[in-house]
């Protein structure tokens, strides 16, 4: 593959898996995973250019940052998460209309004085010298976290990273506050969070993303060019701003 | 001129020089002391490695914590003590590891702190002029000025802690300054008589939210933020005070006048400062002896985001602007690391390459 080929990558299981498939598919380029859901590697009928591979959304997000693979169908949120300026990195083409998801600064209901990210920044403020401790955030989103806290001058605190179910961490004790993803914000009701009037730190859908870093040769440019021409909705010269 | 090696041979001189002890902590130590220290936004900073049994170290990404902590551990607080370095630092930036050599002070338990801070800025003058760097930008900071600046300004103290806490930084401190100039309509439910109610009605929320009352705040903490801030929302700082901040604030100059400035608007306010600003224009007039050729700016409005430093922070930067050396007053320090009694603490860090790169330029 010293001159062509592409590398697309798409979410490996689930509805994102489910609904790439069938965005692609309604735009007449049909994915086959012959192996089924055990196999890592696909292609798209007709365009034999182009690898497909099954990789989890956030070894996508990882891979275009990195270069490893071409294009991917991932989460912004993912993407901004994977590396501090992961961004710079990958070119958005366009959003899919799926994967839509808030990520958000949520705190207990029962913090009646705080209601925007300024009352964090005081809570924070004098929290240790109260408990001894830091102000803990339960989150997946390290990064994300890192970056809109700052910029709301908030330092005096510690991220406690959540695997899973970071909407149980203030009821359980392990973290005061959670940054975490969510879409009806029904699942932070439940849990008795409430999100901070300016707590939205992005809106992420699942996105068509192409890799920057990656070795674009004038060659695997034409054939980007011509597989996004067949997707649709994406203007034309996509591949002059690589 | 002298060679790159002379210069560096003179550099090592001035940090193994007699009235000194240079000190190597270890390259690997624990991170959780350093995130402890500066929390998360200098925690992104760290060079992280973990343990087999979960516990993270860090690649020493500087060296007053483990000099500071060193000082402790010895068990001589109290005792004076002037500790160099000369070795590596090793960070992140923009996502990738970096390593930088660092040369720098740290005087400790010193019983004139005001004399410690000018044999500080001494030290970062000499280093300079070992690289033939007579003539750098000097900007000096008053973080001590400031928090003197608020109370003589009468400014509630609620409002004192939010404003000191954000100084520093830029941002978040103008947002805070639009909020004071232009008070809004209370946020939330009007609030039910009294602080007993209050507590029963967080009290109540937490309970059924399935949160512990211990551990994180408490409902008391709760409701008394809560009506502290409907008190600070209903009386907001007069708007001539808030005009006073910004303009303090805004001054940045040669240190003569800008100190002038200060002192003639708090005149004009109808109090004197004559007395805090003394300390800070005695220094200035040090580095200002010191170094005759450098253009020495007091910048009301800046800070280092590290909660410890206390009296006057300084840096020093080249032509190109990068910083050559930063340091100051940060008498909190010891006390944050657990110290059982207060400790005087002054330094500075010098960045050595960008010291040679002036030097050849």
């Amino acid at each position: 593959m010293s001159s062509g080929g592409l590398t697309l990558a798409v979410p490996s299981k689930g509805r994102l898996e489910e609904l790439t498939r069938k965005a692609f598919s309604s735009s007449r380029l049909t994915i086959a995973r012959p192996g089924g859901v055990r196999s890592y590697v696909g292609s798209i009928k007709n365009q034999p250019q182009v690898t497909v591979r099954f990789y989890p959304a956030a070894e996508i997000a990882r891979e275009l940052i990195l270069g490893g693979i071409d294009i991917g169908v991932t989460g912004t949120d993912l993407i901004h998460e994977a590396s501090e300026n992961g961004e710079d990195n990958v070119l958005f083409v366009r959003g899919l209309g799926f994967g839509e998801a808030n990520v958000v600064v949520a705190v207990p209901d029962a913090w009646i004085d705080v209601q925007q990210m300024v009352d964090l920044a005081d809570v924070a403020s004098d929290f240790r010298a109260r408990h001894g401790r830091w102000l803990r955030v339960a989150t997946k989103y390290v990064n994300l976290t890192r970056r809109h806290f700052a910029q709301y001058g908030i330092a005096e605190y510690r991220i406690v990273e959540s695997a899973g179910a970071t909407e149980a961490a203030p009821a359980s004790g392990s973290a005061d506050l959670i940054v975490d993803i969510t879409s009806t914000g029904s699942t932070l009701a439940a849990n008795s969070l409430r999100i901070l009037e300016d707590g939205l730190i992005m809106k992420s859908e699942a996105n068509l993303i192409v890799s920057r870093t990656a070795d674009w040769t004038p060659l695997r440019k034409a054939q980007l060019e011509a597989l996004l021409s067949i997707m649709g909705g994406v203007p034309p010269g996509i591949s002059t701003l690589l | 001129m002298k060679s790159s090696s002379e210069r560096y041979a003179a550099l090592v001189r001035l940090v193994e020089s007699r009235t000194v002890t240079r000190v190597a902590p270890p390259l690997l130590l624990p991170a959780g002391p350093f995130f402890d220290l500066a929390g998360e936004e200098f925690g992104r900073n760290l060079l992280l490695t973990t343990a087999n049994n979960g516990v993270e170290y860090c690649l020493r990404p500087d060296f007053t914590l483990p000099i500071a902590q060193g000082y402790l551990d010895d068990g001589i607080v109290g005792v004076p003590a002037a500790y160099t370095y000369l070795g590596t630092i090793f960070r992140q930036q923009n996502g990738f590891p970096v390593e930088h050599e660092q040369a720098g002070l740290e005087l400790l338990g010193q019983p004139d702190a005001s004399a410690a801070l000018d044999q500080v800025l001494t030290f970062a003058r000499w280093a300079l002029a070992i690289y033939d760097i007579t003539a750098p930008n000097i900007r000096l900071g008053g973080v001590g000025l400031f928090e003197a600046f608020l109370e003589a300004a009468e400014v509630p103290p609620a409002w004192r802690a939010r404003i000191r806490h954000r100084f520093g930084h830029p941002e978040a401190l103008s947002r805070l300054m639009d909020r004071l100039s232009e008070p809004r309509e209370r946020i939330g439910v009007q609030a039910p008589d009294g602080r007993e109610t209050m507590i029963e009605i967080v009290t109540d929320a937490m309970l059924s939210g399935g949160l512990s009352l211990i551990g994180s705040r408490t409902p008391e903490e709760i409701a008394d933020r809560y009506l502290e801030k409907q008190a600070l929302e209903s009386s907001p700082i007069p708007e001539r005070t808030v005009k006073l901040l910004t303009d303090y604030l805004a001054v940045s100059d040669t240190a003569q006048r800008a100190l002038d400035t200060i002192g003639n608007l708090c005149r004009a306010h109808g109090f004197d400062f004559e007395e805090p600003l003394f300390q800070v224009r005695n220094h200035a007039a040090a580095l200002a002896a010191l170094s005759p050729k450098a253009d020495v700016i007091f910048d009301a409005a800046f800070s280092p985001r590290l909660d410890y430093y206390t009296g006057i922070v300084f840096e020093m930067t080249g032509r190109d602007g990068e910083v050559l050396a930063s340091g100051g007053e940060y008498d909190r320090l010891l006390d944050r690391l657990g110290a059982a009694q207060p400790v005087t603490a002054s330094g500075c860090a010098l960045w050595t390459a960008r010291l040679e790169k002036e030097a050849t330029q």
